[in-house]
């Protein structure tokens, strides 16, 4: 299921706010319409985000997908191991599959996404 | 009336099809050759490193054994000698062949390196050390070839720094190989080494992207494959010294300050055109500011009699190329000059893993011509046979005419694009459209659906392409 504690924008990534820091992946729904993931193109860090803006894109054996972050800022951390083991993401989308993490510019962006009971509806409504 | 003699300078792809074409047209046909027959694409490039890109994609696909349901104990390992000798044994079927279609048509071969003496006249040192002979044709013609560029920077010592000559034979895959140029040459090697286990391959390059020449995409997505491969590419970048260092590591400077130390250098950054010491100045041939043998459409030079064709005419460099090039001049020699060489649709082939199959312009080669064009785009992973292969990577793309949907140019990256570009050089070459090709029922299960449905999406009509999907 959805983490309680994530908050979820539609283009299917989630947000994990920790202060000013978000750490962002894709969610389970995302992993499973992807299928088996075999490369994920990671942004430099220091890069600059925008909210609905693009992080990085992913490879599955079905589809070539972006990866879309909930928040603007700049990215201070990068999970480099999906490098090696992308499958990682159809694993561990909440946690071992995390893709960056962003110190925020504007935190008040928060309020516009989706909480888990809002996306898990929104999926449903989408499928 | 007499036969015609003609005398070919060098029995590389052009010289020596221009050479098959020109016994069957009914002349008597010398060919001068100083190394082997088949030149360079057959001794020291299309071939031998076909071989190594081949014994690359079966140990990969080894690898990947397990997940086609293949239980492989112990694992593979590369044998660099049987490797070398595979290459070797391709190589001199292949020669052989040449040796023999010479031998059935009634060509003369003359082992030894030939210079024009006059319009008319070869002077030939012979190879076996016997002495000179000179060689008298009515026609001649010169397709000496090139060889890889060599400046001060990279001065090859053929063993820390070498060329694509040397890097095609190894006695051991280098840990550590740096190489200078991501163009076609450097790229396929790149794949190869990389492929066969060296540990780190860079590529530097002094543009900003790899593959410079093709479509803007494309080079995109082979950098991409080169990222996954673990490849490193960088763009953007000029060496200016390498040296040697006596631990036997090679150590290469570049503007800016970095340093990149590997166990060899491969320096791939063009090639130079062989026209110098063949006499051209005893003639009235003239060349261009890079050294290359001017011609006119009928690929005759300034000389009445001398016609050039391949490399050293200076245009796009392969083999095919010269081959058609030597065609069209034997035709013009023949049958006097009644046909202008086509250069309209000249697929090409670059043999990276995956490979990249074009032909005809590129986006961006269209927008500086002003033409409005569709663009169509498909990927392979869509495909049921891409799946089954296990190939799931790269795309086609199609460029079509706005306004006439002709089809302007059609690229590809994926498994066997090499091969199946060619229905696109076919429906360029008959004048179809977009559309037409579209419509004409497709195979299936094979990779050349692909091109079907790209096609199709030139008109937002791919079955397989869910529709918003912007690529």
């Amino acid at each position: 299921m959805n983490p309680a504690d994530l908050k979820y924008h539609k283009e299917h990534s989630w947000v994990k706010v920790d202060g000013n820091r978000a750490t962002i992946g894709i969610t389970d729904y995302a992993q499973e319409s992807l299928g088996d993931i075999v490369y994920i193109d990671l942004p430099e860090a220091d890069a600059q985000v925008e909210a609905d803006g693009e992080i990085g894109e992913i490879e599955s054996t079905k589809a070539t997908s972006t990866v879309i972050s909930p928040v603007s800022g700049t990215i201070v951390k990068v999970n480099s191991e999906l490098e090696d083991t992308p499958e990682t993401i159809n694993e561990d989308p909440y946690g071992k599959g995390w893709i960056v993490v962003v110190e925020m510019d504007n935190s008040s962006e928060l309020s516009s996404l989706m909480d888990a009971e809002e996306y898990g509806k929104f999926v449903e409504e989408n499928k | 009336m007499a036969e015609t003699k003609i005398a070919i300078l060098g029995a590389g792809p052009g010289g020596y099809v221009a050479a098959i074409r020109a016994a069957q047209l009914g002349a008597k046909v010398t060919v001068i050759e100083d190394a082997e027959v088949g030149g360079t694409c057959l001794n020291r490039g299309c071939i031998p490193t076909k071989t190594l890109v081949a014994t690359t994609e079966v140990y990969e696909k080894v690898k990947e054994a397990a997940s086609f349901g293949i239980e492989l104990e112990g694992g593979a390992k590369l044998n660099i000698p049987k490797i070398m000798d595979r290459q070797s044994k391709v190589i001199s079927t292949l020669v052989k062949g040449i040796r023999g279609l010479f031998k059935m048509h009634g060509i003369e071969l003359i082992e030894g390196r030939g210079a024009l003496v006059d319009g008319k006249n070869i002077e030939v040192t012979l190879k076996d050390g016997s002495g000179k002979r000179t060689v008298t044709a009515d026609k001649i013609i010169i397709a000496t070839g090139s060889r890889p560029a060599e400046i001060p920077t990279f001065p090859f010592d053929h063993e820390k720094i070498i060329s694509s000559d040397d890097a095609i034979c190894f006695s051991a895959v280098p840990k550590r190989i740096l190489i200078v140029g991501a163009g076609v040459i450097g790229s396929e090697f790149a794949c190869v080494f990389k492929g066969m286990g060296s540990e780190e391959v860079t590529m530097v390059e002094l543009m900003p992207r790899c593959l410079s020449t093709e479509d803007p995409e494309i080079s995109e997505m082979m950098a991409r494959e080169f990222k996954k491969k673990k490849i490193k590419l960088i763009l953007n970048a000029k060496i200016e010294k390498v040296t040697v260092n006596d631990d036997g590591t090679v150590t290469s400077y570049m503007e800016g300050g970095a340093t990149v130390v590997s166990d060899q250098v491969l320096v791939s950054i063009g090639r130079a055109l062989n026209t110098k010491g063949i006499g051209i100045e005893n003639t009235a041939v003239k060349l261009g500011k890079r050294g290359e043998i001017l011609v006119n459409e009928y690929m005759e030079t300034e000389e009445p009699g001398i016609y050039a064709i391949g490399d050293c005419v200076g245009g796009i460099m392969l083999a095919h190329l010269a081959s058609a090039e030597g065609l069209c001049a034997v035709e013009n020699i023949m049958h006097g000059n009644v046909k202008k060489m086509d250069y309209r649709v000249i697929p090409a082939g670059i043999f990276t893993l995956p490979e990249i199959g074009s032909v005809g312009l590129r986006e961006h080669e269209a927008n500086d011509k002003g033409i409005k064009v569709k663009i169509g785009r498909f990927a392979l992973r869509g495909l049921g046979k891409a799946q089954a292969m296990n190939e799931l990577a790269g795309m086609v793309k199609v460029i079509a005419d706005a306004e006439t949907d002709k089809i302007l140019g059609v690229h590809i990256m994926g498994a066997h694009s090499t091969d199946f570009i060619h229905e696109a050089a076919v429906a360029m070459a008959m004048g179809a459209t977009s559309k037409q090709v579209a419509e004409m029922i497709h195979s299936h299960p094979t990779l050349a659906e692909s091109v079907m449905e790209a096609m199709e999406d030139v008109h937002g009509m791919a079955i397989h392409v869910p529709p918003a999907m912007g690529k």
